[in-house]
């Protein structure tokens, strides 16, 4: 199934009707108390059906029936029963409101629920590389900000999105119904309001973009110095820091007052709207008067000015309310069609429908590699060219190379997490791409260089790798990590706390834990990337010689820039520039590689004591 | 009220400011609350109530008059309203400044240990975040705060003078919405507490997992990760619900308060129209309700917004306390006056003792001379705190006991420009700011010229890899990008070959880094460190070959020191470690 930010709102698609329909109730009754109001005025000041307007005639019928039997009092009667009717129209609006609120609240936050859990799904089910591509840090930023946006916008769709336009055209009617003249300044003024507070806005969310963009600028100087305060203090120079500094305030200075006066104009422009509109409805209403121009047949009467005040007073707040509503909306498509880029991610690598599975004895052929050649975009340069080897199962592979020598995309092809451009990677003499992803991924491990460990104890963390895992088997694999000695040292031995990313660990602890955490699953292919470059090189040699006793007749594969971690594999790559440069054992490599045996002597020379 | 002074001393500098914005508010207050006044008087001009009945009679005269008051006080008001806002943003961004310049010249100021031992976002969030949370509090006071106390204020005498039985009522009445508002607030913000935490939760573990996916993809973990995140999610829903729940009540139940005190005060007023027209004090006119209706809401409506105030209000005050703390913090203590006269012929440590945390000794009772021109390589294996000597050594950190004497004269004596300014040093965190190539080199000694910023990359081996940039010594770069780390390495080098220092301080380590840059470097560690007195964290055998004295660092002490002969005739842990290494 295809997965949307639509499918989320789908599932919940009732809401969008039953929800703003309950709130309609309410804006109705909003629009209706004024012309109550209007007609217990009337009634009260001429008590004669016959010179009212038909609107307030409608409303004194209903006042007369009950008004009757109230007192003999006529006027009084029709200001109690308007009263009541207003207060008992508040209580059944509050009510239906209420019902309103709910539904948006559980749509709302079932949508935003069910849109994470899609979210999360799918980043969890991409590769590195489409994740790289797709960028890390956004998808982060999608799962835990754009979907509660996303959540807010629903909110405020069923709260408001109908209502709001609702009162505003309703009240533009209404009043068009009750003096077309005065109606149509309503109607003049409507725009113009939208149109100021428009303008300002898109003046001032540029602005913003680049106050961010100084805010932003300031956060870098910030942690620029703070990362650089030996070096700072170790030249002395803190009063040019502090003035280099102080001019990028003075800019942010800047630009902030020029978005503070943009924003300064747009209450007094449209109180000036507002308080001008008001004039002349007062003004137009008197003029009706004074000439004697009837309006729904009858004359016209003051509670038909105040009426229409109130009228433009729930516009003007209405009106200000839809912008804030727009600004809402707006943000709300922008994270929506954000969801929606990430949802759209199609990983690369997809399982065949007639995938396989196999099992290989020791000693026959594991991995072999014909011409295997990878661009990571498509006519780019090659990461990887003509790489051609083969590896029996239970033998050493060791891959020595620099930085962008390939060896990563090496990996990342045995691995299949990425498909050769040209080439074939044969799996147990199968076709990587026939084979089985779920069964390749149980049976290859790999532990990148730096191993994490998760906010939990110890044993949670080798958990990770096998559910139900017994103390027994946890210790015996800390023993072949050599990672026994350290973890009995701690009082609290397998319950021992790890801190988030496990920054209580020297970063060869965490290593060795990874490394433990890796045996547990007993793999048949292990891939250490320079996972053991924190660790000194007796311990280092000490974990791989544990290795081989306790998983004889695993695959492995080691990446190193260290010779001596390396050199006792069958088989060793020497890679550059995405080509093997050459490949033998160690003592052929010394012979016959020149740029092997310089590695070798120079580390020789070195390492790091 | 804590920081009162602190405050008082950011406000005071914008005393004019804010007197100015005070007036503004108060003339467009007026102009914009008489309006209800001039549009109720107009109508009274159109016709009157008597005895029940509405009687037109226009006098045109004082309508016309009403009218046009009402527009010039409504063209006053936009000008002084805008007056008003615009001198906030003035006034607040002027403190922002005056904060933010503040509180930089105290991260420059404060111990190296208080850098070190918070963590950098947290200190980041004090200039950036807490900064922001004061201007934004700084604004809404004034704006929400002030200008709606004034509001009511002027509403209330308004309200009076239109009709005191009626203004009494809207007064007892209208802080009923306010204790409906308050209540509910209450009530909500429990849930969004529960809330915010349960967000935070689900945040931690989608970022843990995330950041992390190649572990979480390699372990198979991802359909456990789903299901915790989905159960954790779950919660969050259920909390959500309640709490989105709760806090929409106060809107639909303010207004339903709001708008029952208006139709009391509605029927109240037709009521009183009918039947007390003629007693004095009560007069009501039909103009006098329309009037007194619009001040009912203009009265209601600051209450109503003063809880997000209150919100924003708290935020701003706790932001302002992490500041003020800052601030008060004590300084780096720099009380030396002796000057080194000459060049350093002699370092000595003097029984020196440091500690990071009382009690765990790091440096215990160490003794040494280092002559000038003498090659000092520290060894060790990792954390074993090699870098900690030279953090007491160049004063970030003073000793516990026992001293360092430059020349025979304490370090602690002298001041510290004078004494850093005879270091150089070259550390594995190499320290790139954002700026230029140039203005990075240069950096080291900014009085120094163009070409000799370039002769010093020259020395440097960076030359040759800077004129291959777009735009050369010229390009910008940035802390986390822009160059590859031996790159950085280089530039960091050239800072050193351009202040040349007496003393250099090197630290040999280098990771991802090309086995032609390494060259490069190396070759650059060598010159620098020529005829000068220097000390390594060495990790070349030819560098610690070389050395007069060698230092070996295990757990935080020197357990064994000497030149290379010495300790490998010693057959100690030194042995050890060469043995295992180099045989």
């Amino acid at each position: 199934m295809k997965e949307k930010v639509f499918s989320a709102i789908k599932k919940n698609g009732w809401t969008y009707i039953v929800g703003p329909a309950f709130k309609m109730i309410e804006a109705v009754f909003d629009l209706l108390i004024p012309l109550v109001m209007k007609a217990v005025l009337d009634l009260s000041f001429t008590s004669d059906l016959s010179k009212v307007d038909s609107v307030s005639k409608g409303f004194g019928h209903f006042l007369d029936l009950f008004g009757t039997w109230v007192s003999g009092n006529k006027p009084l009667n029709y200001a109690l029963v308007g009263g009541t009717l207003i207060l008992l129209m508040g209580i059944v609006g509050l009510v239906t409101t209420m019902i309103c609120q709910y539904i948006a609240a559980l749509s709302a936050t079932r949508t935003g629920t069910d849109l994470r859990d899609m979210l999360y799904r799918k980043i969890l089910s991409l590769g590195k590389g489409e994740r790289e591509k797709f960028g890390e840090g956004k998808a982060m930023t999608i799962l835990n900000s754009d979907s509660f946006q996303v959540q807010q916008g629903v909110l405020f769709f069923i709260r408001l999105g109908v209502r709001a336009p609702f009162i505003i055209l309703g009240s533009l009617i209404l009043s068009l119904i009750l003096n077309w003249q005065i109606g149509l300044v309503f109607l003049a003024i409507i725009p113009v309001i939208l149109l100021i507070v428009f303008v300002v806005m898109r003046k001032a969310s540029k602005q913003y973009l680049v106050i961010q963009g100084r805010l932003d600028s300031l956060s870098t100087s910030t942690s620029d110095s703070l990362e650089g305060a030996r070096v700072i203090r170790a030249f002395f120079t803190m009063d040019e820091e502090k003035k280099r500094f102080e001019d990028k305030t003075k800019t942010y200075q800047d630009e902030s007052i020029r978005v503070s006066k943009i924003n300064a104009l747009i209450n007094p422009l449209t109180f000036a709207i507002v308080s001008m509109a008001t004039i002349l409805v007062v003004f137009i209403g008197s003029f009706d008067m004074a000439e004697g121009i009837k309006m729904m047949g009858q004359d016209v009467l003051p509670s038909t000015i105040i009426t229409l005040v109130s009228y433009l007073s729930q516009i003007f707040q209405t009106l200000i309310l839809l912008t804030n509503l727009v600004t809402i909306f707006t943000k709300t498509i922008v994270s929506w069609k954000r969801c929606d880029s990430l949802l759209a991610v199609k990983p690369k690598i997809v399982e065949k429908e007639n995938a396989i599975t196999k099992t290989i004895k020791k000693g026959e052929t594991i991995f072999e590699l014909d011409n295997v050649t990878f661009c990571y975009e498509e006519g780019g340069n090659a990461a990887l060219k003509d790489i051609s080897f083969h590896l029996r199962k239970g033998e050493t592979l060791g891959i020595i190379g620099g930085t962008g020598s390939g060896k990563t995309t090496l990996i990342r092809l045995v691995e299949r997490l990425i498909d050769p451009s040209q080439g074939k990677v044969l799996y147990k003499g199968v076709d990587l791409k026939d084979y089985k992803i779920s069964a390749l991924r149980k049976e290859i491990a790999f532990v990148p260089q730096k191993s994490v460990l998760f906010k939990g104890t110890i044993r949670s963390n080798m958990e990770m790798a096998k559910e139900d895992v017994t103390d027994e088997e946890i210790w015996k694999c800390l023993r072949v990590s050599c990672a026994e000695d350290f973890v009995r040292t701690e009082p609290s031995q397998l319950l021992h706390e790890v801190e988030e990313g496990g920054k209580n660990f020297s970063g060869g602890q965490r290593q060795r834990l990874a490394i433990a955490r890796t045996f547990l699953r007993k793999p048949e292919v292990l891939i250490l990337d320079d996972s053991t470059s924190a660790l000194d090189l007796l311990t280092d040699k000490k974990v791989r010689d544990n290795l081989k006793d306790f998983l004889p007749d695993a695959t492995k594969i080691l990446i190193s820039q260290r010779v001596s971690t390396i050199k006792d594999s069958d088989l060793i790559l020497v890679l550059e520039g995405g080509k093997v440069l050459s490949m033998g054992k160690h003592e052929e490599l010394l012979k016959t590689s020149q740029v092997y045996r310089e590695t070798y002597d120079s580390q020789m020379q070195k390492e790091g004591l | 009220m804590q920081g009162k002074e602190l405050l008082m001393k950011y406000l005071g500098k914008q005393k004019g400011r804010i007197v100015l914005s005070f007036l503004s508010v108060l003339v467009f207050l007026l102009a914009q609350l008489s309006q209800p006044l001039l549009v109720g008087s107009s109508l009274d001009a159109i016709g009157r109530v008597e005895l029940g009945v509405f009687t037109l009679d226009i006098q045109t005269q004082k309508l016309v008059f009403f009218l046009v008051t009402a527009l010039v006080l409504s063209i006053l008001g936009v000008i002084f309203d805008f007056l008003f806002e615009y001198s906030i943003g003035i006034f607040t961004q002027n403190i922002v400044k005056e904060i933010r310049d503040d509180v930089f010249d105290k991260l420059l100021k404060v111990p190296i240990r208080t850098i070190d031992s918070r963590k950098h976002g947290d200190l980041l969030q004090l200039e950036i975040q807490d900064v922001e949370n004061i201007a934004t509090g700084l604004a809404s006071v004034f704006k929400q705060l002030v200008q709606g106390v004034l509001s009511v204020l002027i509403t209330i005498v308004l309200m009076f003078t239109v009709n005191w039985i009626l203004a009494i009522a809207v007064i007892v009445l209208s802080p009923l919405s306010l204790f409906v508002s308050r209540f509910i607030a209450t009530f909500s913000h429990r849930h969004f507490k529960s809330q915010s935490a349960l967000m935070s939760d689900l945040n931690a573990l989608s970022l843990e997992a995330i950041g992390n996916l190649e572990t979480v993809q390699s372990l198979e973990y991802e359909s456990r990760s789903l299901r915790e995140f989905q159960s954790r999610d779950e919660k969050l829903r259920k909390e959500g619900k309640v709490a989105q729940f709760a806090a929409s009540w106060t809107n639909p139940s303010t207004r339903f308060v709001n708008n029952t005190i208006y139709a009391i005060v509605g029927i109240a007023g037709i009521v009183m129209i009918l039947y007390t027209a003629s007693v004095p004090l009560l007069a009501m006119t039909m103009g006098k309700l329309t009037s007194f209706l619009s001040y009912t809401n203009e009265y209601t409506k600051p209450f109503n917004e003063i809880s997000s105030v209150v919100a924003e209000f708290e935020t701003a005050k706790f932001s302002f306390h992490r500041i003020e703390t800052f601030l008060k913090s004590e300084d780096d203590v720099d009380e030396g006056t002796k000057q080194l006269e000459g060049k350093v012929e002699e370092i000595s440590f003097d029984h020196l003792t440091f500690s990071y945390e009382e009690g765990q000794h790091l440096i215990e009772d160490f003794s040494q001379k280092i002559k000038r021109g003498q090659k000092v390589a520290i060894v060790g294996p990792t954390g074993a705190g090699k870098t900690t000597l030279i953090n007491v050594l160049m004063r970030f950190y003073d000793p516990v006991s026992g001293s360092i004497l430059f020349n025979g004269i304490d370090s602690r004596n002298i001041p510290k420009r004078e004494l850093r300014r005879n270091f150089g040093m070259v550390l594995q965190d190499t320290w790139i700011f954002t700026g230029t190539i140039r203005e990075n080199v240069r950096y080291a000694r900014p009085e120094s010229t163009d070409e000799e910023v370039e002769k010093a990359c020259q020395e440097a081996h960076a030359d040759s890899f800077i004129r291959t940039l777009p735009y050369g010594y010229d390009t910008k770069v940035t802390s986390k990008g822009g160059l590859s780390e031996g790159e950085r390495q280089l530039l960091t080098i050239a800072r050193v070959m351009l202040s040349k220092p007496d003393i250099v301080i090197l630290d040999e380590a280098t990771s991802n880094v090309d086995t032609r840059t390494e060259k490069l470097i190396t070759e650059g560690f060598d010159k620098i460190l020529n005829g000068k007195t220097s000390i390594v964290i060495a990790h070349r055998l030819s560098t610690i070959q070389k050395a007069d004295l060698i230092l070996v660092l295990k757990d935080g002490n020197v357990i064994e020191k000497g030149n290379h002969d010495q300790l490998i005739h010693r057959h100690g842990f030194y042995y050890d470690l060469y043995a295992s290494q180099f045989k």
